[in-house]
């Protein structure tokens, strides 16, 4: 990776580091719409610095409807019955979660291999898309299908019961 | 300035961690939905990186098409919990 894209790289990785913690800490949710939105340009931008141009366009577009929905007039808050000292105790595995997947990234023996890039890649994942894993894509449309089946249920039964 | 495999790894470890953080932290659970997109986007973000840094054999390119699935398939789930969400109170 040349300097250029290494810039690029951390850049992103600050704005989508950034932009989550936002999104934990920001208590309204039009300002956790927009730090999701932040944090999706910044993993958008990682994609990019990773020669992975098509993903990170997709990504972009995916987490931009990602903060819509969160931010927008559907939203409604679901209060959960856990209390503080559990929600600490969350936060301190996110913490224990992170140090033990750091060190395993830190002490990994990885392959080194080179690649050419360059390209923006859309052909050659279409072709794995639909030739080589057609199940995984698959699975994840009919992931897409009920997912969105299932919203449209509920949100046309809550209509109904105004 | 360089960034190699492990450096996308450590970035890809931390956006998991604070998708989980943002998960366990929110005491609203549609907030808490927020966590789900930026727990993929770290695993596609190491996905990623494997196929750019240290991919051996052929596709090279199956990382970058596991990181498109996990976008969409982030996206599909956080609908769905808004979706069923839309029970509670607007604020």
């Amino acid at each position: 990776m040349d300097s250029l894209h290494a810039i690029g790289f951390y850049a992103s990785a600050a704005i989508s580091l950034g932009g989550g913690l936002l999104v934990a800490f920001l208590p309204g949710r039009a300002g956790r719409g927009l730090a999701l939105a932040l944090s999706g340009l910044g993993i958008a931008g990682l994609y990019a610095s990773l020669s992975a141009d098509f993903a990170g366009l997709l990504a972009l577009v995916c987490y931009a409807v990602c903060a819509l929905l969160i931010a927008g007039p559907r939203y409604r808050i679901v209060d959960s019955p856990i209390g503080m000292p559990w929600r600490q105790a969350g936060a301190v595995a996110a913490a224990g979660l992170f140090a033990v997947l750091a060190y395993a990234a830190f002490r990994g023996d990885f392959v080194h291999a080179a690649y050419k890039g360059g390209e923006f890649g859309i052909a050659g994942i279409g072709r794995l898309l639909f030739v080589h894993d057609a199940l995984a894509t698959e699975a994840v449309g009919a992931l897409v299908l009920v997912a969105l089946v299932g919203a449209a249920a509920a949100w046309r039964v809550r209509d109904r019961a105004r | 300035m360089n960034a190699g495999l492990v450096s996308v790894l450590f970035v890809a470890v931390a956006l998991v961690a604070v998708g989980a953080f943002v998960a366990t932290w929110k005491r609203d659970l549609t907030a808490a939905l927020a966590g789900l997109p930026l727990m993929f986007g770290g695993a596609g973000v190491a996905f990623a990186g494997a196929a750019r840094f240290s991919a051996a054999g052929d596709p090279k390119i199956f990382g970058q098409e596991v990181a498109a699935l996990l976008a969409v398939a982030a996206l599909a789930l956080v609908a769905l919990g808004v979706g069923i969400a839309g029970r509670g109170t607007s604020r």
